[in-house]
């Protein structure tokens, strides 16, 4: 049970308009109900818990040993509580939401817009424990990653990270996003916002390893002002559930937005990306690629929108999802959809779902490579095409370690096929 | 001495249908053999049961230096020193070409410094070293395609090459560029055998030995002239001369 004197006693203690949002949340939470897969949104998911079965956490849990292949983390957020390190890369400020919203309420509610349009959302709003901002000023590139290490760790409990990441005019910088758990059963519903101003440039790249007990339902939203442009780079291994629910919003004229994501399920994962990018400002493109393999009983879910609104002339907007199911119990639910309301644009979108084409694992038996080496070369290259676009070349040594883990524990286990 | 490849008697058939009726063939070390035959003989149907592609019911024998080839799968043939050349190579998105030159050498048992070496060499030999770090035939032309299964079995140095119509679909200069590149790869280890319809890619390289297919079995062997009288008269008028 979500305790709902947790949320009044912290709204007590904070600026105005961070005050008046929890107030909002709390409102909308209690009209909120838990979809179900009968909701087109939530099709294929089952969430198999309920509010009443979560507490929230009342403090920052035991934080985890310190994440590997990354730089030094620049913040952490545990159980949805903030620890902002000393040490910062030269050109970004990082604080937390209440410092901020005190400081200069007007810039925090222009880039923390917060939707509460599920019961999730409206949860974070109501419930979240500090939220941690991102600023980058005008003119600024920032020196070096922006490493933040999202961990949830206390068992039985639903915690809400909130992030927002605000890139002023003309400036730049790299974001890792490192979201990991303990393997204790626990609920993560994290947010991170991001908004780019003119002529910004943001690359931000995220990896998700939770825990096998946890349930990750994430959200996040992207808004691109004019000329500016982001590289998302999105894994997701980890999670009994591992969602993604994306919106970008390419409102500003000549912006851009690419995404390259790898996914991997086994055992019974489901691995769940749900995205809409609206193309709203004249010449805008988007080029999203995202590639899974399952294998086991795992499911993984994609459905992308392309959106082009009426006055987007000159958009260029592409999708493609390749699936890999490698096990006959596995599955891959692939719903690529375009709504074109203008004329002057070039779009395309693709989708894949099978197995291990037999025609590439003979090239390869002809030149003298086995069957199993055979395989694993044909994996590792089918994921190596989106992990060398990840934006931090960092995390591709133990993502791409962690794949091949995964086949290969799959291919030991005789479970392909 | 033993041949490259001594085939005996082969018979394929996929389901009632007899495609290869008997065909005999040998070619020594250090030679380049042209199978010619028109369409529908059973040319690629000769290279697809050599080389071990399932769904053919096969007989007789195929020796590649004296060991028996049928009954093993295609990875092991390849290991016992047989590669294929196809005719139409697929692509593979995200595999590069360094890299799966260094599992197949690793495969075949060959010590990662010597890969790295002839990988190197016979890139520069065969102008392949820029495809080197792009995916397995993706983005490549026809003629840059079949570069690459040569410059791949320079690597692997195989004891017999069958090269599956490999001058199909090329333009003339890209023809004169692989028939270079067959010929380049000739030496006392290993025995060529070039699959082909149309004559031209002859006059680009000196084959030793001419064998026409026709109907499943080889039914007559020659040297190059056999390539111009095929040249002049068509398959057809060739089977008139000799019933």
């Amino acid at each position: 049970m979500l305790d709902r004197s947790i949320a009044e006693h912290r709204l007590t203690r904070e600026p105005p308009v961070l005050a008046e949002r929890r107030r909002q949340g709390l409102a909308m939470y209690e009209d909120a109900v838990m979809p179900t897969a009968a909701d087109e949104h939530w099709k294929y998911v089952d969430l198999d818990f309920t509010m009443e079965t979560q507490s929230l956490p009342a403090q920052m849990g035991v934080k985890m040993a310190p994440p590997t292949g990354v730089s030094r983390v620049s913040a952490s957020v545990v159980d949805g509580f903030v620890a902002i390190e000393q040490e910062l890369p030269d050109g970004v400020e990082i604080v937390r939401f209440d410092e901020i919203a005190e400081r200069d309420p007007e810039f925090f509610s222009s880039v923390v817009a917060g939707r509460s349009d599920d019961i999730f959302l409206a949860g974070n709003a109501a419930f979240a424990g500090d939220g941690l901002f991102v600023h980058v000023p005008r003119n600024t590139a920032v020196a070096g990653p922006i490493v933040i290490d999202i961990q949830s760790v206390s068992a039985g409990t639903i915690s809400f990270p909130h992030i927002a990441i605000s890139l002023g005019e003309n400036s730049e910088a790299s974001v890792v996003l490192i979201f990991r758990s303990s393997e204790e059963e626990l609920v993560v519903a994290p947010v991170v916002e991001s908004t780019l101003g003119n002529a910004a440039r943001l690359s931000m790249t995220s990896v998700q390893t939770w825990g096998r007990k946890t349930k990750g339902i994430g959200y996040q939203r992207v808004r691109l002002g004019r000329d500016s442009a982001m590289k998302m780079g999105e894994v997701g291994l980890g999670g009994a559930l591992g969602r993604l629910d994306l919106s970008v919003d390419l409102d500003g004229d000549g912006s851009s937005y690419i995404l390259n994501g790898l996914s991997f399920g086994d055992g019974e994962q489901v691995l769940d990306y749900r995205m809409v990018l609206n193309h709203r400002g004249r010449n805008t493109s988007s080029n999203v690629l995202l590639k899974g393999a399952v294998e086991d009983e795992a499911e993984s879910i994609f459905t992308g929108l392309l959106r082009i609104e009426e006055n987007a002339t000159n958009t260029s907007a592409f999708e493609s999802n390749r699936n890999l199911v490698l096990s006959a119990g596995a599955k891959a639910q692939s719903v690529p959809n375009l709504e074109i309301l203008c004329d002057d644009v070039v779009c395309g979108h693709g989708s894949t779902v099978g197995p291990l084409e037999e025609e590439h694992l003979y090239y390869l038996a002809s030149r003298g490579i086995g069957r199993e080496r055979a395989e694993r070369v044909l994996v590792k290259g089918f994921f190596d095409e989106v992990i060398d676009k990840l934006p931090s070349q960092a995390v591709a040594a133990p993502v791409r370690d962690e794949v091949e883990r995964k086949f290969v524990a799959a291919q030991v286990a005789g479970r392909l096929g | 001495m033993t041949p490259a490849l001594d085939v005996t008697d082969l018979h394929a058939s996929v389901g009632d249908i007899e495609i290869l009726k008997g065909l005999s063939l040998q070619v020594p070390f250090g030679e380049i053999h042209a199978i010619m035959g028109p369409n529908g003989s059973g040319k690629s149907t000769l290279c697809h049961v050599l080389a071990g592609k399932e769904a053919y019911t096969v007989s007789g024998s195929a020796r590649l230096d004296g060991q028996d080839l049928l009954g093993e799968p295609t990875d092991v043939r390849a290991r016992m020193g047989l590669m294929q050349g196809f005719q139409y190579p697929v692509e593979i998105r995200g595999v590069k070409l360094v890299d799966f030159l260094k599992e197949a050498a690793d495969e075949a048992g060959i010590d990662p410094d010597e890969a790295a070496r002839r990988i190197a060499e016979s890139g520069d030999q065969f102008d392949m070293t820029r495809f080197l770090t792009r995916s397995v035939n993706q983005d490549l032309s026809g003629g840059e395609k079949k570069r690459s299964e040569i410059f791949q079995m320079a690597v692997l140095r195989p004891k017999v090459v069958i090269l599956d119509e490999i001058d199909s679909g090329l333009d003339i200069d890209a023809v004169r560029e692989v028939a270079e590149a067959v010929e380049a790869m000739r030496s006392p280890e290993v025995g060529i055998v070039l699959i082909t319809h149309y004559s031209r890619i002859l006059r680009y390289l000196s084959a030793d030995r001419i064998h026409v297919m026709m109907d499943g079995r080889i039914i007559e062997s020659g040297g190059p002239e056999l390539a111009a009288q095929l040249e002049a008269g068509g398959y057809e008028a060739f089977r008139a001369q000799l019933t």
